[in-house]
């Protein structure tokens, strides 16, 4: 790749992107006035004639408006690359000027939505872990431009590595086909997809709610859905029917989901990074630095493990004010047993981890999920009967308690831990299998718990906080923890390595 | 147990257990208890109004509301009073600690090495007395670091330098 774009001097982004600017602008200018919009269609008729022409104009004027607008974000939007950090200036009027050290850059990430992609742009996204406000998005370079500007941040970040050019090996450590993304979606927890799906409709609801309120028939959508749900009552096919529905649209949602965000899912490894590149409406290439990685989670459940894959997540830091976590959780699904011990001798080389014995929680932990689980089950009795008032309610316990207790047994004996001289290894889960992989000198401050009870029984739990989460074995011998608890402080005090 | 844990020789760990802590000081119990007297300044006019009000609809009953708000009055005091006697910190030469709680007994480290920054600050009350909190925040999720209250502002003050210059040097 020939190198020819030049970074010292301020440039803006590629012309195109007024265009996507503009989307931008237009898209959430309607995702926030959707119901105004909604009014004004149904009123539509109502409208006289001579003041349709005005209405007219005032649209014309806000899309004019927001084609300025725009213009002048695109006009003043500018960066460079000097003495090793990135400057970018921006805005219209509130002008602000940003300055991020190299060094100080997580990741730096492609993506394309629907529009980009028509127009053949890529939008940077250049992540940090320090300040929450120093996350920049740089909506439109070409493709030249973009993997230019990577290439000067990352080629100055390791002045180590002089020559970058390290990209014959070009084969993929994983890539999963269309048929094989089917067989993880299909294998996916479909009651999370469900929740997820049934979270959003809610939210949706809400919305429709509100404007059936203003417009003050709510009366109208009260009786329609009482008049179904009494008749649900009374028709038990129907309820069958309604779960039959349901499970369908559970997988259903878990199939799209799961094509959506990972379809074409493509893993390179590339020096000591791995190069993640997925999606179908919005292509996301995601570079993740082997040191900025603050721990990993293995996981897979029963159907999954019979398939043979499992899928990782990757967790990086965060800061404390960012909302959008889930940004800087990367997760990458199907991957075959061999391409799991490619990562993790990617991560964690030289370190084998077969031969330690699992070590597993103390029997008081089984009380306190079981004491959970009591706590739980009133909660839902006392609910039902409140929300029902119908005592033959309480027949459903006959159901939920067997699915408890096997539920509070297996996430018991799915708890353990264990670790060699630098890695600790915890596993949990219930259905699911989750199996994390947390570097001693990753974590930022450890905690050690104890509630009166477990002071008794002596045991207590141990909380690792790093700069991604929190990660804990709960209720050990008091003993061990303090043993693990002096050995994590001596391995991060005497640790030499960044822990990003 | 079979992991490599126990093939190094444990003593050779500085033990957290071993140090002693230091309490914090004894005004700052007064700075509790009185913050717990406003809190419940506030509760009492409250609960009166809405009692005045027939909020409860058991006019005749309501000294049971009195008597139970003035019970738990009375177990937060003393609480906080047995509780303020397991407030105990301690610095070393590459951490600091900090543990609390009686039914729930927490005890925290951050390594010197992974702080971010650190806040002293102080409360009307607390500067009445000449007091000060102490927080230290490390990366991610800082809601959970740790924060020692009740320090003298000079100790506060010195404690500050000499982790700042730990973390420099």
């Amino acid at each position: 790749m020939d190198n020819k774009e030049d970074f010292s001097q301020f440039r803006r982004q590629s012309q195109k992107g007024i265009l996507v600017i503009y989307i931008n602008i237009l898209y959430k200018a309607l995702k926030a006035f959707w119901f105004l919009l909604f009014l004004f269609i149904q009123k539509f008729s109502k409208i006289p004639e001579g003041k349709l022409v005005y209405i007219y104009i005032g649209v014309a004027a806000l899309l004019l408006f927001f084609l300025i607008r725009a213009f002048l974000i695109f006009k003043n939007f500018q960066f460079k690359i000097a003495n090793n950090h990135f400057i970018l200036k921006k805005g219209i009027l509130k002008k602000t000027n940003t300055s991020i050290p190299f060094d100080r850059i997580q990741n730096i990430n492609f993506k394309q939505n629907i529009i980009q992609q028509i127009i053949d742009v890529h939008e940077v996204n250049i992540e940090t872990a320090g300040s929450s406000k120093a996350e920049i998005s740089i909506k439109a370079l070409s493709y030249k431009e973009a993997s230019a500007l990577k290439q000067a941040i990352t080629v100055l970040d390791n002045n180590s590595v002089a020559t970058p050019s390290i990209e014959t090996a070009e084969k993929p450590l994983l890539k999963v086909g269309f048929s094989a993304l089917i067989k993880v979606s299909l294998t996916e927890n479909h009651l999370q997809s469900l929740l997820l799906l049934f979270a959003v409709l809610v939210g949706f609801f809400q919305q429709i709610n509100d404007l059936f309120d203003r417009l003050g028939k709510q009366d109208v959508l009260d009786n329609y859905i009482t008049k179904n749900t009494s008749s649900l009552e009374s028709n038990v096919l129907l309820i069958v029917g309604f779960l039959i529905l349901l499970s369908v649209i559970a997988v259903l949602s878990s199939l799209v989901r799961v094509v959506l965000r990972h379809f074409n899912l493509t893993v390179y490894v590339k020096n000591s990074a791995l190069e993640i590149y997925q999606g179908l409406i919005t292509k996301k290439s995601v570079i993740l630095k082997k040191d900025k990685v603050q721990h990993i989670t293995i996981s897979h459940n029963p159907i999954k493990k019979k398939l043979g894959i499992s899928f990782i997540t990757f967790k990086q830091a965060i800061s404390g004010k960012v909302k959008k976590k889930q940004d800087k959780v990367i997760k990458i699904v199907g991957c075959k047993v061999i391409q799991v011990s490619a990562i993790k001798d990617l991560l964690f080389p030289d370190k084998n981890f077969d031969d330690l014995a699992q070590n597993f929680s103390d029997s008081y932990f089984r009380v306190r999920l079981y004491l959970r689980c009591v706590f739980i089950l009133i909660i839902i009795n006392m609910g039902l009967y409140l929300g029902l008032g119908n005592s033959s309610i309480f027949w459903i316990n006959s159901l939920l308690i067997p699915i408890f207790i096997a539920a509070t047994e297996l996430s018991f004996k799915k708890r353990y831990y264990l670790f060699n001289t630098d890695v600790l290894i915890v596993g949990s889960g219930t259905i699911e299998t989750h199996k994390t992989y947390l570097p001693f000198f990753k974590v930022q401050n450890v905690e050690l718990k104890q509630t009166l009870f477990q002071a008794q029984k002596n045991v207590a739990d141990i909380v690792f906080q790093t700069a991604s989460g929190k990660i804990k074995i709960p209720c050990i011998h008091v003993e061990k923890a303090k043993q693990i608890y002096n050995y994590t402080l001596f391995k991060i005090e005497t640790s030499q390595k960044l822990w990003m | 147990m079979t992991d490599s844990f126990q093939n190094i020789s444990v003593t050779s760990f500085p033990d957290i257990t071993e140090i002693e802590f230091r309490a914090i000081d004894k005004k700052y119990l007064k700075v509790l208890l009185i913050n717990v007297f406003l809190v419940f300044l506030v509760v009492f006019p409250v609960l009166f109004f809405a009692d005045k009000k027939g909020f409860f609809e058991l006019s005749r009953n309501s000294i049971w509301i009195y008597l139970a708000l003035f019970l738990v009055f009375i177990a937060v005091l003393s609480i906080k009073t047995i509780g303020f006697k397991k407030r105990k910190y301690a610095i070393r030469e590459k951490d600091v600690s900090y543990k609390n709680g009686i039914f729930f007994r927490s005890l925290t480290t951050v390594p010197f090495n992974r702080i971010q920054h650190i806040e002293i600050d102080q409360g009307p009350i607390s500067r009445f007395f000449g007091l000060a909190s102490l927080s230290v925040f490390t990366a991610g999720d800082s809601s959970d670091d740790l924060k020692i209250s009740g320090l003298l502002k000079e100790d506060a003050q010195q404690i500050k330098e000499f982790i700042s210059n730990k973390i420099d040097g």
